[in-house]
């Protein structure tokens, strides 16, 4: 299998997600859901990408800045998700911890 | 067409969908718009850096994850307490 097939293979899957996660992001309507959606276009979709350049430029200068990029917003988004859940449910009930009476799906600690 | 070039204007047009989000609906709802249009403008400057040749794209590309997480921020924290 030739290079550039690799290549347009890896942009596809890349393309792929990205476009599933845009519509996603637009047509659903819960907050918390639409919020999952940012995650795979830096992880599942960049990753390919990263891979392509990579694969097509060697190991220049175009990829250490393209995995610089990739390290910036794994790094960021991380951050930046749970920063907006944060200020999604401050902003509804007024603060960040958990009331005694509500329930946490998954969770086993009983809280008092 | 060249697959790069090809998956810049893919990516420019993922952008119709942020900007739909980033119009619609509460405030922090429209945020979500906005953080996930940073990702694509990044994506997408790197695709158009090798579709056109042109390395300094790439910085374009660090720039801009940069600010959106810095724009980003910054409005989730004035969305948590002041608006």
């Amino acid at each position: 299998m030739t290079a550039p097939v690799w290549i347009s293979s890896l942009l596809g899957i890349c393309l792929f997600v990205c476009v599933i996660c845009c519509l996603a992001l637009a047509l659903l309507r819960d907050f918390y859901v639409r919020l999952h959606y940012l995650a795979p276009v830096t992880t599942i979709g960049f990753v390919p990408l990263l891979i392509a350049v990579v694969i097509r430029e060697g190991a220049g200068q175009a990829a250490m800045k393209t995995i610089l990029v990739f390290a910036a917003l794994l790094l960021i988004n991380a951050v930046l998700t749970h920063a907006t859940a944060r200020a999604a449910r401050v902003r509804r009930l007024g603060h960040w911890t958990a009331d005694p009476e509500e329930h946490i799906p998954g969770s086993s600690v009983p809280r008092s | 067409m060249n697959p790069w070039l090809l998956a810049s204007i893919v990516l420019a047009f993922c952008l119709i969908p942020c900007g739909i989000a980033a119009f619609r609906g509460s405030p922090m709802d429209r945020l979500l718009g906005l953080e996930m249009g940073g990702v694509i403008v990044s994506m997408f400057f790197i695709t158009l850096s090798e579709a056109l040749g042109n390395p300094n794209f790439y910085d374009l590309a660090l720039a801009s994850a940069l600010m959106a997480f810095g724009g980003g921020l910054v409005f989730v924290r004035f969305l948590e307490r002041w608006l």
